[in-house]
């Protein structure tokens, strides 16, 4: 990948991303955050202006390309490796065990080895949740922990 | 107080219909700020039928504003000056540079010798002439898109270039305008501005850690008065010392822009410089009599022809210096035509001077004249190269 980055004085930063061959996006940020994106598809093209966006609608948007925010995978199988442990979502289902219990009564940790590190709860996150953080049906529990020891909190969470 | 009030309201109301009116039709704002001011201000036209059109006499308040315009104008120019930049790639861009100045400033001096101005008078018409718009161009390069192209570094690293130079073209003007008579008192004048100005060089150079501190503050407001504090207070020093002030904004915009807080200062201090490089545009025009462009109607329409074309030759040229193709050369060239904030703060400098530069008065309504036809006539040309060099580009 090359990105060529240039200052624009007066008015921001321009960024050139090589596409195949000659083609390039083009994004210009500009000081207020505003983002402009144009794609120039040869050395001696003018650059055709594709779309612009504000800070924060860039900010969103960047997210879904990143694929962040939606992967096209089952959410199941996002696995975030730290060495031997890796990172896991896991879906609490109302018939899970832990539904109603905080989280120093269920002692997660001890009982599976995992260690919680956030909930998300209705389209929030509980980072670092407090002992008597209780968890409910719905919830998506972030842990880290080795594969194994993900299958014991996801029988957990599941009954 | 309430007749002050009142002037302000007016001020700031006409800049704003007149700036509301140059956007709709898809032209600079600086013509028409000055405009405004013409419209309004003590000279012709006075009255449109019977309304009375001489709302603002000239109040010492819009000279200060004015005055804090110019400031303002060349203290974003230093913070969006970095030393980096232009030694990125310093012989392309010294190439580039060194022609446009050459031929333009040179294009100037003959017009000059030609209407038979004196040596001094001479060098604030070259200035004048030589130096392209900031402000008009970098708007018309995002607004035409031609931003993102290959052309844009080259008319961006061109008008890098030309800030630097008229800083050191003012700093020179300065001490000689304001030196007065004798070659003893100018050398003194020039050597006390050189050593005032390369304190603040140094500052900027070396002191980034220090400014970096002092411009760590959390809220904005604050940010805000240490920034336009320190930036006025350092101007004034320099003007009482007999140093262009505006060129000590300058620095100071330097010694700002090294530091990690330039998109902040962008940001915060951004709407300062707009309101006062407007009512700076609006006091130009108050001061102008249309009539006095009768005068010198043979000098400006001479100056525009000649003028547009050598900025179109040496853009031409250094587009070719920098390895463009033939059409993305016309276009640095068609793009480095508008003039505009600069020319009128170096006018302003003879000005200022007054009695020690001969012929100011036809110099200061030639000014006005030609920025008005050279900001709308470069912002239009650009419009028309869009077609032309797409037209040239079917045909290969």
């Amino acid at each position: 990948m090359t990105v060529y980055e240039t200052d624009v004085p007066g008015v921001g930063r321009k960024f050139e991303y090589e596409l195949d061959g000659d083609d390039r996006l083009v994004l210009v940020v500009h000081h207020d955050g505003k983002r402009e994106v144009f794609r120039r598809r040869s050395a001696e093209a003018d650059s055709e202006k594709l779309f612009e966006l504000d800070d924060q609608q860039a900010r969103e948007f960047g997210t879904l390309l990143e694929g962040a925010y939606f992967q096209p995978l089952d959410l199941e199988r996002v696995q975030v490796p730290l060495g031997e442990e890796i990172i896991e979502w896991h879906d609490v289902t109302a018939d899970s065990s832990l539904v109603g219990r905080s989280l120093s009564e269920s002692n997660v940790r001890r009982e599976t080895g995992t260690s919680i590190l956030a909930v998300q709860r209705d389209g929030e996150t509980i980072a670092n949740p407090e002992p008597d953080f209780e968890f409910g049906a719905g919830d998506v529990v972030v842990a880290l922990g080795t594969r194994a020891q993900h299958g014991t909190l996801a029988d957990l969470a599941s009954n | 107080m309430a007749e002050i009030l009142v002037e302000l309201g007016i001020t700031f109301t006409a800049l704003a219909v007149a700036g509301a009116l140059a956007t709709r039709a898809n032209q600079s704002v600086i013509p028409a700020y000055i405009l405004a001011g013409v419209v309004v201000g003590p000279n012709p036209p006075l009255s449109l039928g019977p309304i009375d059109l001489t709302l603002v006499a000239h109040r010492p308040i819009l000279d200060v504003g004015a005055e804090l315009g110019v400031v303002f104008l060349l203290f974003f120019l230093g913070l969006e000056f970095s030393p980096d930049r232009l030694l990125a790639r310093p012989t392309r861009l010294f190439g580039v540079g060194a022609t446009d100045f050459l031929v333009n400033f040179g294009a100037g001096l003959a017009l000059a010798a030609a209407f038979g101005f004196p040596l001094l008078t001479a060098m604030f018409l070259a200035s004048i002439v030589y130096i392209s718009s900031s402000a008009v161009v970098t708007k018309s390069l995002v607004e035409r898109g031609w931003i993102a192209d290959p052309e844009s570094d080259v008319i961006l690293g061109t008008l890098v270039f030309e800030d630097l130079l008229i800083a050191v073209v003012l700093a020179i003007l300065t001490a000689v305008a304001l030196g007065g008579g004798g070659v003893g008192a100018v050398l003194v004048s020039v050597g006390r501005s050189g050593a005032f100005l390369a304190a603040l060089a140094a500052v900027a150079v070396y002191g980034t850690p220090y400014v970096e501190r002092l411009l760590s503050v959390e809220a904005d407001e604050l940010f805000l008065l240490f920034a336009v504090g320190i930036t006025t207070l350092v101007a004034g020093e320099a003007l009482v010392l007999g140093v262009s002030e505006a060129v000590a904004a300058f620095f100071v915009g330097t010694a700002f822009g090294q530091t990690d807080h330039d998109e902040r200062l962008e940001l915060v201090v951004g709407p300062t410089r707009d309101l006062f490089a407007a009512v700076f545009f609006f006091s130009i025009g108050l001061t102008t009599d249309v009539t006095a462009f009768l005068d010198v109607w043979v000098l400006l329409a001479v100056a525009v022809v000649v003028t547009s074309l050598s900025k179109l030759a040496s853009g031409v040229l250094g587009g070719r210096v920098y390895g463009l193709s033939r059409r993305r050369s016309l276009r640095v060239g068609v793009g480095l035509v508008p003039r505009g904030e600069f020319s009128l703060v170096i006018a302003a400098l003879a000005t200022t001077a007054g009695a020690s530069i001969p012929r100011t008065d036809e110099l200061a309504s030639f000014t006005v004249g030609y920025v008005l036809v050279m900001s709308v006539l470069g912002t239009v040309a650009m419009q028309y190269a869009d077609g032309v060099t797409a037209f040239r580009s079917r045909e290969h």
